[in-house]
C-alpha cells in the first residue's frame, strides 16, 4: 500500500512538473529553433532539441501529458463499455449473454496491432495531428473492452448467482435498482481492469508511433520520439535522445505499481 | 488486454534492445581478392536485355561487355569491345569495328555476329528491353554485319547521346543468353543466394590489360550481399566486411567521419533533386476549390518563396545538400543555367503575391476569396528520414503565411498507388534519381503526354500555353543536331519551370560515399554506380 502511495505521488509529481514545463512563457512543443538542431543541455533548452531544433524537455512533457490523458479517457470508456456489456449478459437472457461473449472472442482473436493500423491508415490525408490522437485512442479504446468484458461478465454472473441477489429479485427489485446494487459490487473488479488499461494503452500508441501509424506531427508521442533511437548517428551525438524512452519506462513501473497494488 | 506486472516494461526495455542490437549481423565469408559492398534488394534478373531495376543494373555494369562504355568520372562515351566507331553526318548509322582476339568468358570467341544478335535482341519486342525504347523507334532499326568485326546500326530517325545507349547493351554470345553467366565484362555471375548475396567471379578472357599490360580486373571478384539496413551496413563496414557505402545518409556521414575521418566523401552536389509539387490533374478526387489554389502560378509561386531551402540542405541533410531551384544540378556543368532567374526565398512577397491572388489571412489562417481555410496534406514516402524532416520543416515554413499543412508518409506501394492511380494526393515530396546528364534522357518528365508528367499525368493535349512552350522546346532539343540550339531550348524549359513551379524544387543531395582506406584505384565520380563505376581497377591492399 505505501509504493502504491509513493507511485501515485510520484506521478502526480511528474505531471506537475511536465504541466510546469508547458506553461513556461515562450515554450511550443512545435517551434523549431534551426539554429540548433541537436543541440546538448542549455539554459535555454534544458534536455537540448531534436534533430528539428525543437525543445526535448517540451516535447517529452507534451508527449506524456496527451498519451497519459488520452490513456485514461480511453482506458474510462474501454471499462465501462465492459461494464455495460458484462452485466447486461450476465443479467439478460442466458441466449444475450453467450452471444456477447462469443463476439468478445472473436474481437480477442483479431490481429489488435493491424486492426489498429488498418484504421489509422483508412484516415483522409488531411487529419489534423489533434483529431490523429483523437482516433488513435478510439480506436483502442474500441478494441480494449472484450477481455475485461470477459472478466465483468464472470463477476456479475457470481453477483446474480448470489445469496442476497436472489433475495432481492425475489422480493421485486426491478432492473435499474439492480444495476445501482450490482455496479458498487463490480468496483473490486472495475477499478484494476481500469488501471490495467492505462499502461497498455500507453505501450499501444507507442508501438504505433514506432511504426509510423501514430499521432502526426508536429504533436509529439512516445512513439515518434522513440524512432530517434532507430539511429546510431544519433544515439552517439547526445546522450538526451535517451531521455523519451528512460521516462517511458519509468512512467510504466509508477502505473504498474498502482495497478497491482489495488 | 490483460498485462503481467513485468510485461510492460520489458517491452519498452526491448525497443531499447532492439535498436541497440539493429547492427548486429555477419556478413558471409569474404574469399581471397574478393571486393564486398552491399545491395538494398534481390535483382529482379541477371537477363541484361531486361534489366528494369537499379541492382539488376549495377549486376548489369559489372559483369556486361559492351561496344562502348560511358565513362563516369570524363562523361564522354569511350570505346570498350568496339576497336572504334562512327556516327554518320545525319546520326542515323552507327558504325563499331571491333577489337580483335576478344573472348567470352568461357573461352569463346567474339564477333561481329555475337554483338548483333544482341542489339537486335533488345529491340525485339519479345524481349521487352527497356533500353529498346531509348532508339525512339525500336521497330525501324536495322543491324548489319559486313564482316567478322563490323557493325553497322541503322535507326530511323536521329537518337541523342546514341552512343549512351550501347553503354546499356550487353553483348552476349549469339542463341546463347545466359543471365550474366557467359559475358565478355569484367565479372561472370558465378553463385546467387536469394535474400542473401550475389556473388560475381572475374571472368579470365576478359581482354583489356592496364596500361602496364597487367590482367584486368584486379579484384578475385565481388560478393554483393542483399541488405537493406544502414545501421548493420555501416557497422560492417566499420569492421572491414565491406569496402564501400554508396549512397551514405547524411546523418551517418559525420558519424562515420568521426571514426574513420580517411573514409567519407563529399562530392557535393548530385544529379539527383528534391521536390514537391501540388496535384493539378483534373481527374484528381479533390475539392473545386483545392484544384484552384493548385492550379493557380501565384500560389505556387507564394509557397515556393515561403520555403526556406537554405535550412531544408543545412538541417534536414545536415549541409550535405545544396538549395535547389531547377530540374539540372550544378553538378551537370553543360547544361545547368545559372542565369535563370528563380523564385528566391522572401516571405513578404510571398504574402503579398497571395493578397493579390485573392486569398487573406483570417487571423493566423490563410483563406481564399471564398472563405476556404488553405490547407493541404503533403504525402511522402516512409522510412526516408531527411523527406520526412524536410516536410516538417515546410509545413513549419508554411505555417508563417497561415497554411495548415499535414504531414503523411506513406509506404512506396501505397504511395505509388495514390499518384499514379486514383491520383488522390493534394502535395508529395520525393527525390527524382538522374543517372544521365543530358537533359535528353528527362522527357518522360517533361512532356504533357507522358504518364511520369507528374503534377498532370498523360495530358491529351497541353492543358496550359507553358506546357505546350514545354513540350515544344523539349522536342526541339531531342530534334536538334546544333547542341547550341539544344542548350537554348533546355535553357528556356528552366526558365518556365522556375516561373511555373510546376516542381518546386527544394535541394541537390550531395553525394555521399565511403570507401575503405584498404581499397585502391578508386576515382569517385556523381554519376551511378559512382564508387566502383572503375571496378576492373578497383583491388583491396596487398592483393594481386
Amino acid at each position: 500500500m505505501r509504493s502504491r502511495i509513493a507511485a501515485l505521488w510520484l506521478l502526480c509529481a511528474l505531471v506537475a512538473m511536465a504541466i510546469a514545463v508547458l506553461a513556461l512563457p515562450g515554450r511550443s512543443y512545435s517551434s523549431q529553433d534551426r539554429e540548433q538542431p541537436l543541440a546538448g543541455a542549455s539554459a535555454q533548452h534544458p534536455a537540448g532539441t531534436d534533430g528539428l531544433g525543437r525543445d526535448r524537455m517540451v516535447r517529452v512533457a507534451a508527449a506524456f501529458l496527451l498519451s497519459l490523458t488520452g490513456a485514461i479517457l480511453a482506458s474510462a470508456a474501454t471499462t465501462l463499455a465492459a461494464a455495460g456489456v458484462g452485466t447486461l449478459s450476465a443479467f439478460g437472457p442466458a441466449m444475450l449473454g453467450r452471444l456477447a461473449m462469443l463476439v468478445c472472442d472473436v474481437f480477442l482473436a483479431l490481429p489488435w496491432l493491424f486492426l489498429l493500423m488498418m484504421v489509422r491508415s483508412a484516415l483522409p490525408l488531411t487529419t489534423s495531428p489533434a483529431h490523429s490522437a483523437a482516433v488513435t485512442f478510439l480506436v483502442l479504446a474500441a478494441l480494449g473492452w472484450p477481455a475485461c468484458a470477459r472478466a465483468v461478465y464472470r463477476g456479475a454472473q457470481e453477483l446474480r448467482n448470489a445469496d442476497w441477489m436472489l433475495q432481492a429479485r425475489a422480493g421485486g427489485l426491478r432492473g435499474s435498482q439492480i444495476v445501482r446494487h450490482v455496479l458498487p459490487n463490480l468496483k473490486p473488479l472495475l477499478t484494476p481492469q481500469f488501471l490495467i488499461c492505462i499502461p497498455a494503452f500507453i505501450i499501444a500508441e507507442a508501438n504505433l508511433g514506432a511504426l509510423g501509424m501514430g499521432i502526426g506531427e508536429p504533436l509529439p508521442s512516445w512513439g515518434g520520439m522513440l524512432l530517434e533511437l532507430d539511429n546510431s548517428a544519433m544515439l552517439l551525438r547526445t546522450a538526451w535522445v535517451y531521455l523519451p524512452i528512460g521516462l517511458l519506462i519509468l512512467i510504466l513501473l509508477l502505473l504498474e505499481a498502482i495497478a497491482v497494488e489495488v | 488486454m490483460q498485462v503481467s506486472r513485468f510485461a510492460i516494461p520489458l517491452v519498452a526495455a526491448a525497443l531499447i534492445a532492439l535498436s541497440a542490437t539493429a547492427c548486429i549481423g555477419q556478413a558471409a565469408p569474404r574469399l581471397p581478392g574478393e571486393l564486398a559492398w552491399t545491395i538494398g534488394y534481390d535483382p529482379k534478373t541477371f537477363d541484361p536485355a531486361k534489366v528494369d531495376d537499379q541492382e539488376s543494373e549495377l549486376v548489369r555494369y559489372l559483369t556486361a561487355g559492351v561496344l562502348l562504355r560511358f565513362n563516369r568520372s570524363t562523361q564522354k562515351v569511350e570505346s570498350q569491345l568496339a576497336e572504334s566507331w562512327s556516327l554518320s553526318a545525319d546520326g542515323r548509322t552507327v558504325a563499331f569495328k571491333l577489337r580483335t582476339g576478344l573472348a567470352f568468358s568461357d573461352g569463346s570467341g567474339l564477333t561481329a555476329k555475337d554483338a548483333a544478335w544482341s542489339i537486335r535482341r533488345v529491340l525485339l519486342p519479345a524481349t521487352g528491353a527497356p533500353v529498346a525504347e531509348e532508339f525512339l523507334s525500336a521497330a525501324g532499326v536495322t543491324v548489319e554485319t559486313p564482316d567478322e568485326r563490323t557493325v553497322i546500326v541503322h535507326l530511323p530517325q536521329r537518337v541523342i547521346g546514341i552512343g549512351k545507349v550501347f553503354d546499356e547493351i550487353a553483348i552476349e554470345p549469339a542463341e546463347r543468353a545466359s543471365e550474366g553467366r557467359v559475358t565478355a565484362g569484367p565479372f561472370v555471375v558465378a553463385d546467387y543466394r536469394r535474400s542473401q548475396y550475389v556473388r560475381l567471379r572475374r571472368n579470365p578472357h576478359y581482354s583489356e590489360p592496364d596500361s602496364k599490360g597487367a590482367g584486368l580486373p584486379y579484384a578475385a571478384g565481388i560478393r554483393l550481399d542483399i541488405l537493406d539496413n544502414h545501421e548493420q551496413e555501416i557497422r560492417l563496414f566499420e569492421r572491414g566486411e565491406y569496402d564501400v557505402i554508396d549512397s551514405l545518409p547524411p546523418d551517418y556521414f559525420g558519424l562515420l567521419k568521426q571514426k574513420i575521418p580517411n573514409a567519407v566523401r563529399d562530392l557535393g552536389p548530385s544529379l539527383n533533386t528534391e521536390q514537391m509539387w501540388f496535384n493539378q490533374s483534373p481527374g484528381a478526387p479533390l475539392p473545386q476549390w483545392e484544384e484552384a489554389w493548385f492550379q493557380s502560378q501565384a500560389f505556387r509561386v507564394a509557397i515556393s518563396r515561403a520555403i526556406h531551402r537554405a535550412d531544408l540542405a543545412r538541417i534536414a541533410y545536415e549541409g550535405h545538400a545544396t538549395p535547389a531551384y531547377s530540374f539540372i544540378s550544378p553538378a551537370d556543368c553543360a547544361w545547368y543555367n545559372q542565369a535563370i532567374t528563380v523564385p528566391h526565398e522572401d516571405v513578404p512577397a510571398a504574402k503579398a503575391a497571395l493578397a493579390r491572388a485573392g486569398f487573406r489571412l483570417n487571423g493566423a489562417v490563410l483563406e481564399d476569396a471564398a472563405g476556404h481555410a488553405v490547407k493541404f496534406s503533403i504525402l511522402t514516402n516512409e522510412g526516408n528520414a531527411a523527406r520526412f524532416k524536410m516536410a516538417t520543416l515546410i509545413q513549419e515554413d508554411l505555417k508563417a503565411i497561415g497554411i495548415q499543412v499535414t504531414v503523411v508518409a506513406l509506404d512506396f506501394p501505397a504511395l505509388i498507388e495514390r499518384l499514379m492511380h486514383t491520383q488522390d494526393y493534394e502535395a508529395c515530396l520525393l527525390g527524382l534519381e538522374n543517372v544521365d546528364p543530358d537533359p535528353n534522357a528527362m522527357m518522360n518528365v517533361w512532356l504533357s503526354s507522358s504518364p511520369n508528367h507528374q503534377w498532370n499525368p498523360s495530358e491529351k493535349t497541353p492543358a496550359t500555353a507553358w506546357e505546350a512552350e514545354i513540350d515544344r522546346a523539349m522536342n526541339v532539343q531531342a530534334g536538334s543536331l546544333k547542341d547550341a540550339e539544344r542548350k537554348r531550348a533546355v535553357d528556356r524549359v528552366q526558365q518556365i519551370v522556375a516561373d511555373q513551379q510546376p516542381f518546386i524544387y527544394l535541394v541537390y543531395p550531395n553525394a555521399l560515399y565511403a570507401v575503405s582506406p584498404k581499397l585502391e584505384g578508386v576515382q569517385p565520380a556523381v554519376l551511378e554506380p559512382g564508387l566502383v563505376w572503375n571496378i576492373e581497377k578497383l583491388r583491396l591492399e596487398g592483393t594481386r
